[in-house]
C-alpha cells in the first residue's frame, strides 16, 4: 500500500467504522535480510538486545533436502493480548484500532507480561546502554537516540512495537514495513474485507502462530508455498 | 567453549524473584502451621510463636525483593489495579491482606489476652490468606503464557507442599535457635515426623511435576535443562531433598525413647538444607523456564545460542 | 515520535543522497534533526531502490558519529612496520599532512611519476572515478588496484559479462522469467549489484511463480528461496555449464538457431589449419555459409543479416563443413557443439558432484522453458515492435568466478544463455547494470548504444575503465608495476606484486622504476586480498611512503600507513554521478533511467575531508591542476556516455581554479542541460527520465554479435606469450598460454587436485547481507544483527562431518590449508550445506586494535587465500578463492 492510499484509506474509515489494525508477512518473499529490524531500531531508537522486531531463522529436513526460512516476528497485538491481562497496573491497553501500547507511566516494571507474551515480543531495560565501550562520551546520534527512547519507552518499564503508531498517524507505514525490500511486509485494516492485508489472508490462508494459545494475534504469516 | 546465551531462555525473572517467591512460601508456610498449631492447643506454643513470628517479617523482607526486582518501583502503588485479570494484582491484594492479619495476629498473640472467638477468627481468615500467598507464588507462574514449564498444571501445587515443607523446616529452624533443648524433646520429634512426611510428599509432586513436563516438547525442553543444572540436583534433589529426609527420620528415630537427647544440631542443619533447597526450586524453575518455540509451515524457530560476547573492550581510540 | 520529542525538534528535514556502504549506493533519504543524523530510509523517487534500502544504509548513523572514526591527520612515528607493529601514531594537521604528502609525491616525481600507485576500494566506486583516475592520469602514473575487489570478484566476470553482454554481469529479467539457474550468486537475495532493487524484483517474480534452481555448496540465502537446491562442489560450476550446454545441444537438441545465427559469430567459418576466422580476400572480413545461395557471404551481408527480429535473411549454416578457396572451413557452432560432447552427465556429476540425471533434467526443463520460436511485442519509440521472448536466464558472480578457471567458467555461465537466444531480451539475461542507452532526450547523453567492430562483435560503447574489454588491447612491453600493459584479458594480478621476487621481476621486465609513493582510499588491502603476511611483507612493505583516506585506523594503517588522513564518509560529501557508469549498479528492467548524485547531509565533522576535495588540493600544490583537470575531462567519455562539451568542460590550462562542487555541476549541466545542474538535482538526489523498451530488450534491435568461439583469444595468446618469452619470463612464473583458446573448457583448482587426505574439506566465503568488505563489522547495529543470525560469525559445517571429527556445536576451530596458513573459528553446525565444505562469511576476523566493536568477530578467511601462480587463472589472473583445509579442534 502506497503512504497516500493508507491515509486515504484510514480517514476514510474513521469516517465509518474504526480500522483495526494487522499485519501479514510473506515468508515466500522474505529472504531474511534484516533490514526490518534495523529499520525499526532505528526509528525507535531501541537499546542494545532490544529488537521489537526480529529475525529468528530456522531449518529443516536433512542434506540434501534441506530448507531454510526466515521468520520476522514482532509484537503480534493480539485481540486477547496475555500481556494485557496479567498487567497488574492496567500500563498495557489496546486502542480502539487494536495496537497494543504500554503507557510509561503507570508500568511499574514487573515484567510480568515479558512473562507472558508468548511471542517473546516484549522488553525491559533496567539502565539505558551505549553501543560503545564504557567510559566512552556519547556521540550525538546516541544523545538523540537515549533522549527518544526515554520519551518514547524508557527504563525500568516494559516496552514492544506499537505499529509505529505516530508514523501511522501521519499516514506514513510502520518503519519495518516501509523498509521491506522484498516487500514481504504488508500492512492494513483487517477489519475491511477489501484491504491488502485481508484479501492476501484470504487468497494464501494466512495463519498466525500458536492460534491454540487463544491470543488472537493480528499478524498473520503467508507460508512459503 | 564460550559460554552461550540462548535466546529461548527467559532472563528477566532471577534471584530477586525467586527470593521473593521463596520468602513468600515461607511466611505463608510457617503461619498456617502456627495459626492451625494455635488451635491445638498449648504444647505447641513453641511452634506456633515461632511460626507467628516468621509469617510477617517474611513476607515483609519477601516484599522488600519484589520491589527491589521492580524497574520503577516507585510505581508499585499502582500494582492493585487490576485484579479483575491479573494474578499480580490479586497477589499486592492477597499479600496485603495476609500481612495484615499475620500482624495483627501476632500482636494479639503476644501483647494481649484476647483469645477465644475474636482470635479464632483472625486466625481463620488469616491461614485462608495464608494458603492463597502460598498458592498464588504458583499460580503466578502458571498463568505465564510466555513460558510452557510453568504451565504445567501441577506447578501451583508444587509451590504450595514446598512453601509448607519450608515454612515447616523454618519453625523447626527457630525453634532450634531459640527454644530451650529440654523442653523441646517430643514436639520437634512429632515435627520431624512431620517434615519427613512432608518432604516425602514434595518428592512425589515434584517428580511427577517432572514428568508431565516431559510430554510436550516445549516443556520438555525446561524439564531437561532444569536436570541438567548441578545447582538444582545436588542443592534440591540431594542436599535440599534427599538428605533433609533422611536426618529427620534420624531425628525422629532417635528420640524413640522417652529421656534421649535432641540433637539440635542435626535438626538445625536438616531444616536449613531443606530450606536452602526450596530456595534452589524456585529459582531453578524460574531460570529454566522457555519460551514456546515458533512453528509455521514445518519450520521450529528458536532464538540463536550464540557465544556470549561481552562489551567490546575499549581498543584504541585514533589519537585527538 | 511522541510529542515530548516533537517538541523539542527545531529542524527535521529529508536530505536525498546516496547509499555508501557498499557499490550498490541505493538512493536514500537521511533524516537530520536539529543537527543530527537520526534516520536513513529509501528514496522513492531513485530508481535504484526505489523507497527500499538494506540493512547496511539503516544502521549508517552509528558509522558517522562512531568515535573511532579518525577525525585528524594522523602521522606514524614507529618507522617499523609490519602485522602486529604499533604505528604509534600522533595527531598532525592537515598543513603538516598537506606538505608531507606533496613532498613525497614530488619527490616521486622526479625519479619517476610511475613509482605512484592508486590503491582504492569499490565501496566508493563512484569517487573512484574522479579523484583517483584524475590523479592518475594528471600526475602521469598507470599503476592502480582495488586489492580484492577484482580479484576476489571480478576478473573473470566483468571481462566475460563485458564481451558478452557490455556490462559488468548479468542478471536475470526478474519481471519476466519464469525459469532461471543461479549458479551460487545472492543477486536478487542480499548483495551483488543493484542488490536491493534486484531483491525486490526476484521477491515480486518469487510471488508469481519464478523457479530459480539454486546450484550452491551450502543453503545460501538464494538457495532457501530457490525452487530447486542443487549442491554442487565449490568451484566446478563452469564443468557444470558445460555439461547443460551439452545436454542442450547434443542430448536435447534444443537452441535457438535464429539467434545463433545472426547474433553471435556461431555460422563464421573456421579454418581448421589454426582455428582462426576464414576471410574474405578482398574485404577481410569474416564469412558465413549462406544456405540459400549456397556459397560463402561476408558476415554483414545485407542478405545474411537481420538486426530486428522481423527483418528477413537467409539462413547460414551452423553446422557442417563447407569449402571456401579449397579450404574445408566448419560454422564456430559446429566445433562447439562438438567440443562439448566431452562434458557428459557422468563426467559432469564425477567432477561436480550433481547427479548425471539431474545434469540432464535440468538441460531439459532449461530448454522448454526457454519457449524457443515465441515471440512478444513490445513498444519502442518507433512503434510495436516483435522480439523474441526467452524466459529463462543464467546468472553468476563472483562465488563462480572465483577461482583457476574463472574466466572460462564466466564465459560457459553466460553462453547458455546464448544457446537459447536467452539474451538482453525479453524474460532472458540481462547485463547488470542496464548497459545499453540512448541518452537523456534533452542531450542525447549519456550515450550508450554498443556497436560492431569490423568483425562483427560487439564493442561497448560505455566502460567503466578506459579500455573496453573487446577489441583486446594489444600487450605491450610493460611499463605498470603488476606488468598489467601485458595482459589484456586481465585488470589486475596479484602473483607479480605479492610475489618475493617482485623486485627482481620489475628488473627483468625492464620496468624502470620501483614503487615509491602508495595512496590508499578506503582499502584494507592487508585483509582484503589474501594471506596477510604475503601482502604486507612482498608487496606494501616495498613502498617508501603510503599515506591513506580513510574512515577508522584499519590493519592496512596500523601495520604500513605513513601518514592517515581523515575521510569524510558518504553522509558528509558530494559525488557528482552514482548509479552512473550505468554498466556498473544500475538496475536494469523498464523502470526509468536515473542519475543519482550524493550531497552532504551533514557538513564533514572534526577535520574530516572529502577525498575529491583533498585530491583537488594536492593537485593544486603539485601544480598540476591543469592536468588534472584534463585527466578528469578525459575520463568522462567512456564512462559517462559522451565526451564534455567545451562549454562545460574544466580549463586545462590550469587558469580556473575549480572547486569540488563546480565540477560536480558542470558534468550534471553538461549530462542533461543548463537548468539540470547541482542545485536542481539536489532537490530529489536524482536526475530521471525514461528508459526506451528497445535500450532494456536491445539485442534484436542492435546489429552487434556476440562470440561463442573466442577466435581473437589465440592471437592474444600468442602476441603475449611472445613477448613474455622475450623477456624471460619463464623464469619467474611458469605461465599456461594454452588457456587462450577459442572454446570454454573446465580446469580444476588446486582445491580439486589436492592429493593429501589431511586436508579434506573445501572451504570458501559467502557474502552477508550486512557487510561489505572488511568495515561494517565495526558498525554496533551491524555486529549486532551479525550476532543475531546463526551463521554470520561461524564456520558452517555439516552436522555429520562435525561429529565425524568430534566437534561439536559452537567449538572453536583452526583451518589450516596445505601451505600451513591456518585461521581461528567457532564452527556452527548445520544440515544445510554439502558435508565436504565449509562456509566463511565476509572479510571478518579482525585484529586491529582500532576498530575493536569488529575485533575476534567472525573468521579471517583470506589469510587462507594464496595469491602464487598456481591459485590465478592463467587467462583473467582472478583469484582463486576455494582452499582445501583441514579443521581440528583448538583448545
Amino acid at each position: 500500500m502506497t503512504a497516500s492510499q493508507l491515509e486515504a484509506t484510514a480517514k476514510s474509515l474513521r469516517e465509518t467504522t474504526m480500522p483495526r489494525w494487522g499485519m501479514v508477512i510473506d515468508l515466500k518473499r522474505c529472504y531474511g535480510c534484516y533490514a526490518c529490524v534495523m529499520a525499526c531500531k532505528v526509528a525507535n531508537h531501541t537499546p542494545p538486545g532490544v529488537f521489537w522486531s526480529r529475525i529468528l531463522k530456522g531449518e529443516a529436513g536433512s542434506f540434501p533436502n534441506t530448507v531454510r526460512q526466515a521468520l520476522p516476528v514482532l509484537c503480534m497485538h493480539c485481540d486477547e493480548p496475555s500481556c494485557m491481562e496479567v498487567c497488574p497496573t492496567g500500563a498495557t491497553q489496546q486502542t480502539d484500532e487494536g495496537i497494543v501500547i504500554v503507557e510509561q507511566d503507570k508500568c511499574m516494571g514487573c515484567k510480568y507480561c515479558i512473562m507472558a507474551c508468548p511471542y517473546g515480543a516484549r522488553y525491559s531495560v533496567e539502565k539505558w546502554e551505549s553501543y560503545f565501550p564504557e567510559g566512552l562520551p556519547l556521540s550525538p546520534y546516541e544523545e538523540f537516540a537515549k533522549q527518544a527512547w526515554e520519551e518514547k519507552s524508557g527504563c525500568g518499564v516494559a516496552t514492544k512495537c506499537d505499529f509505529c503508531r505516530d508514523r501511522i498517524a501521519e499516514g506514513r507505514e510502520p518503519a519495518c514495513v516501509e523498509a521491506c525490500p522484498a516487500d514481504a511486509r504488508i500492512f492494513g485494516d483487517l477489519s475491511d474485507p477489501n484491504s491488502e492485508v485481508s484479501i492476501l489472508i484470504k487468497r494464501h490462508r494466512g495463519e498466525v502462530l500458536h492460534p491454540e494459545l487463544g491470543n488472537k494475534p493480528k499478524v498473520y504469516y503467508l507460508a512459503p508455498r | 567453549m564460550d559460554p552461550k546465551v540462548d535466546g529461548q531462555i527467559q532472563t528477566e525473572w532471577g534471584w530477586l524473584v525467586a527470593i521473593y517467591l521463596f520468602l513468600g512460601g515461607v511466611g505463608g508456610g510457617a503461619y498456617t502451621i502456627a495459626a492451625i498449631n494455635g488451635f491445638m492447643g498449648e504444647g505447641l506454643a513453641l511452634s506456633t510463636r515461632v511460626g507467628l513470628w516468621i509469617g510477617f517479617p517474611a513476607l515483609l523482607i519477601g516484599s522488600l525483593f519484589l520491589l527491589a526486582d521492580l524497574g520503577s518501583p516507585a510505581r508499585a502503588i499502582l500494582a492493585g489495579m487490576k485484579p479483575g485479570s491479573s494474578w499480580i494484582a490479586r497477589g499486592f491484594w492477597i499479600i496485603t491482606v495476609f500481612m495484615i492479619l499475620a500482624l495483627l495476629h501476632l500482636a494479639l498473640y503476644l501483647y494481649t489476652d484476647i483469645g477465644g472467638a475474636v482470635l479464632a477468627v483472625i486466625a481463620g481468615a488469616g491461614i485462608v490468606f495464608a494458603v492463597l500467598t502460598m498458592a498464588y507464588t504458583g499460580i503466578l507462574l502458571g498463568a505465564s503464557k510466555g513460558i510452557p514449564f510453568w504451565r504445567t498444571g501441577v506447578v501451583p501445587v508444587v509451590f504450595v507442599v514446598s512453601a509448607v515443607v519450608t515454612g515447616h523446616f523454618t519453625i523447626m529452624l527457630g525453634m532450634t535457635l531459640f527454644g530451650e533443648a529440654a523442653a523441646m524433646g517430643s514436639s520437634l520429634r512429632t515435627m520431624a515426623l512431620e517434615a519427613a512426611v512432608l518432604v516425602a510428599l514434595e518428592v512425589l509432586v515434584i517428580a511427577f511435576f517432572l514428568q508431565a513436563a516431559f510430554k510436550l516438547p516445549d516443556q520438555r525442553e525446561s524439564a531437561e535443562r532444569i536436570l541438567r543444572r548441578r545447582s538444582f540436583v545436588v542443592g534440591y534433589f540431594i542436599l535440599g531433598l534427599a538428605v533433609p529426609l533422611v536426618l529427620m527420620l534420624v531425628v525422629y528415630g532417635s528420640l524413640a525413647q522417652d529421656g534421649a537427647a535432641i540433637s539440635l544440631p542435626l535438626v538445625a542443619v536438616g531444616a536449613l538444607l531443606g530450606l536452602v533447597g526450596g530456595l534452589i526450586l524456585r529459582q531453578s524453575v524460574l531460570v529454566c523456564g522457555a519460551l514456546p518455540t515458533l512453528n509455521i509451515a514445518g519450520f521450529q524457530f528458536r532464538r540463536v545460542a550464540r557465544p556470549k560476547q561481552r562489551k567490546p573492550s575499549m581498543g584504541m581510540l585514533p589519537p585527538q | 515520535m511522541t510529542s515530548a520529542t516533537q517538541n523539542r525538534i527545531d529542524e527535521d528535514v529529508w536530505i536525498p543522497t546516496c547509499c555508501g556502504q557498499c557499490y550498490c549506493m541505493c538512493g536514500i533519504k537521511v533524516r537530520r534533526q536539529n543537527g543530527v543524523v537520526t534516520e536513513v530510509s529509501g528514496n522513492p523517487d531513485a530508481p535504484s531502490g526505489r523507497g527500499h534500502t538494506c540493512v547496511k544504509a539503516l544502521a549508517s548513523p552509528h558509522l558517522l558519529y562512531d568515535p573511532y572514526r579518525v577525525n585528524y591527520p594522523l602521522k606514524r612515528t614507529n618507522p617499523e612496520k609490519g602485522l602486529g607493529v604499533d604505528p604509534k601514531f600522533v595527531r598532525i594537521s592537515w598543513e603538516e599532512a598537506l606538505d608531507t604528502i606533496v613532498q613525497k609525491l614530488e619527490e616521486c616525481r622526479e625519479k619517476d611519476p610511475r613509482g605512484a600507485y592508486f590503491q582504492a576500494t569499490t565501496t566508493q566506486a563512484s569517487e573512484i572515478r574522479f579523484g583517483v583516475i584524475g590523479f592518475m592520469k594528471g600526475f602521469g602514473t598507470p599503476n592502480y588496484w582495488v586489492s580484492g575487489g577484482g580479484l576476489h570478484c571480478g576478473n573473470g566476470a566483468h571481462f566475460m559479462n563485458g564481451i558478452m553482454h557490455a556490462a559488468w554481469s548479468i542478471i536475470p529479467d526478474f519481471a519476466h522469467c519464469n525459469y532461471a539457474l543461479n549458479f551460487g550468486c545472492s543477486k536478487g537475495h542480499g548483495a551483488g549489484h543493484v542488490a536491493v532493487q534486484n531483491a525486490t524484483q526476484a521477491a515480486d517474480a518469487r510471488a508469481r511463480g519464478f523457479k530459480n534452481i539454486v546450484f550452491d555448496p551450502f543453503q545460501s540465502a538464494q538457495a532457501s528461496k530457490g525452487h530447486e537446491w542443487v549442491p554442487i562442489r565449490v568451484g566446478t560450476d563452469g564443468a557444470l555449464a558445460l555439461g547443460l550446454i551439452n545436454s542442450l545441444l547434443n542430448e536435447h537438441g534444443i537452441y535457438d538457431a535464429e539467434y545463433l545465427m545472426y547474433k553471435t559469430n556461431a555460422p563464421y567459418l573456421i579454418r581448421p589449419s589454426d582455428g582462426r576466422y576464414m576471410r574474405d580476400k578482398e574485404t577481410n572480413k569474416p564469412l558465413v555459409w549462406d544456405l540459400i545461395d549456397n556459397g560463402p557471404k561476408v558476415h554483414n551481408d545485407p542478405s545474411v543479416t537481420r538486426v530486428e527480429y522481423e527483418d528477413v535473411a537467409h539462413e547460414v549454416a551452423l553446422l557442417g563443413s563447407y569449402s571456401v578457396d579449397g579450404v574445408e572451413c566448419r560454422p564456430a557452432f559446429d566445433l562447439l557443439k562438438e567440443h562439448v560432447k566431452k562434458y557428459t552427465p557422468a563426467y559432469v556429476e564425477q567432477v561436480t558432484w550433481v547427479p548425471a540425471a539431474t545434469v540432464s533434467r535440468i538441460a531439459k526443463e532449461f530448454g522448454e522453458a526457454a519457449e524457443i520460436g515465441s515471440t512478444v511485442t513490445i513498444q519502442t519509440s518507433k512503434g510495436p515492435k516483435k522480439i523474441p521472448k526467452r524466459p529463462v536466464a543464467t546468472h553468476f558472480f563472483r562465488g563462480t568466478q572465483g577461482h583457476v578457471n574463472s574466466g572460462w567458467t564466466c564465459l560457459s555461465v553466460d553462453l547458455v544463455n546464448h544457446m537459447v537466444g536467452a539474451a538482453d531480451t525479453w524474460g532472458g539475461a540481462f547485463g547488470l547494470g542496464a548497459a545499453v542507452g540512448s541518452g537523456y532526450e534533452g542531450t542525447g547523453k549519456p550515450y550508450q548504444i554498443p556497436y560492431p567492430c569490423p568483425d562483427g562483435l560487439m564493442v561497448a560503447k560505455t566502460w567503466v575503465y578506459d579500455h573496453v574489454p573487446y577489441p583486446m588491447r594489444v600487450p605491450k612491453p610493460p611499463t605498470r608495476l603488476d606488468l598489467h600493459d601485458m595482459f589484456p584479458t586481465s585488470i589486475y594480478n596479484a602473483f607479480t606484486i605479492t610475489s618475493p621476487r617482485w623486485m627482481e621481476l620489475l628488473e627483468r621486465f625492464k620496468i624502470p622504476y620501483k614503487p615509491d609513493v602508495m595512496i590508499n582510499f578506503g582499502s584494507n588491502s592487508v585483509m582484503t586480498m589474501g594471506n596477510a603476511e604475503a601482502v604486507t611483507e612482498n608487496f606494501l612493505k616495498q613502498f617508501n611512503f603510503i599515506f591513506s583516506f580513510q574512515l577508522y585506523i584499519t590493519e592496512f594503517e596500523e601495520a604500513v600507513a605513513d601518514i592517515v588522513l581523515p575521510d569524510a564518509c558518504f553522509l558528509e560529501r558530494y559525488t557528482p554521478a552514482v548509479s552512473f557508469p550505468s554498466t556498473f549498479s544500475h538496475p536494469q528492467g523498464e523502470d526509468d533511467w536515473g542519475w543519482s548524485i550524493r550531497q552532504p547531509v551533514v557538513e564533514p565533522l572534526y577535520e574530516r575531508r572529502d577525498f575529491n576535495v583533498v585530491m583537488l588540493d594536492i593537485c593544486k600544490r603539485l601544480g598540476i591542476l591543469g592536468k588534472y583537470y584534463k585527466g578528469l575531462n578525459d575520463s568522462i567519455g567512456i564512462r559517462y556516455g559522451g565526451d564534455m562539451d567545451e562549454k562545460y568542460k574544466l580549463v586545462e590550462d590550469g587558469s580556473v581554479e575549480h572547486s569540488w562542487e563546480d565540477v560536480c555541476d558542470r558534468m550534471l549541466k553538461d549530462r542533461f542541460g543548463e537548468e539540470h545542474g547541482l542545485e536542481h538535482v539536489r532537490q530529489k538526489g536524482v536526475f530521471t527520465w525514461p528508459k526506451k523498451k528497445e535500450d532494456v530488450y536491445w539485442k534484436w534491435f542492435n546489429p552487434v554479435r556476440v562470440p561463442v568461439y573466442f577466435e581473437y583469444f589465440i592471437d592474444s595468446g600468442e602476441q603475449i606469450a611472445k613477448l613474455w618469452d622475450e623477456f624471460g619470463g619463464q623464469d619467474f612464473f611458469d605461465l599456461d598460454w594454452s588457456r587462450f583458446k577459442a572454446l570454454a573448457d573446465w580446469h580444476p583448482c588446486p582445491t580439486h587436485t589436492e592429493t593429501n587426505s589431511e586436508y579434506d574439506m573445501h572451504a570458501f566465503y559467502w557474502r552477508a547481507v550486512m557487510h561489505t568488505n572488511s568495515m561494517t563489522q565495526q558498525n554496533p547495529y551491524l555486529d549486532e544483527v551479525s550476532q543475531e543470525d546463526p551463521h554470520v560469525y561461524g564456520v558452517q559445517m555439516h552436522k555429520d562431518t562435525a561429529a565425524e571429527k568430534g566437534i561439536g556445536d559452537g567449538d572453536h576451530v583452526w583451518l589450516e590449508n596445505p601451505e600451513g596458513h591456518r585461521v581461528k573459528g567457532w564452527v556452527a553446525l548445520t544440515d544445510g550445506i554439502e558435508p565436504h565444505h565449509l562456509a566463511i562469511a565476509a572479510v571478518a576476523g579482525h585484529w586491529g586494535n582500532y576498530m575493536p566493536i569488529a575485533k575476534g568477530k567472525g573468521t579471517f578467511f583470506n589469510d587462507l587465500v594464496e595469491m602464487d601462480l598456481p591459485h590465478t587463472d592463467p587467462l583473467t589472473f582472478n583469484q582463486d578463492i576455494c582452499v582445501r583445509v583441514k579443521i581440528y579442534k583448538a583448545d
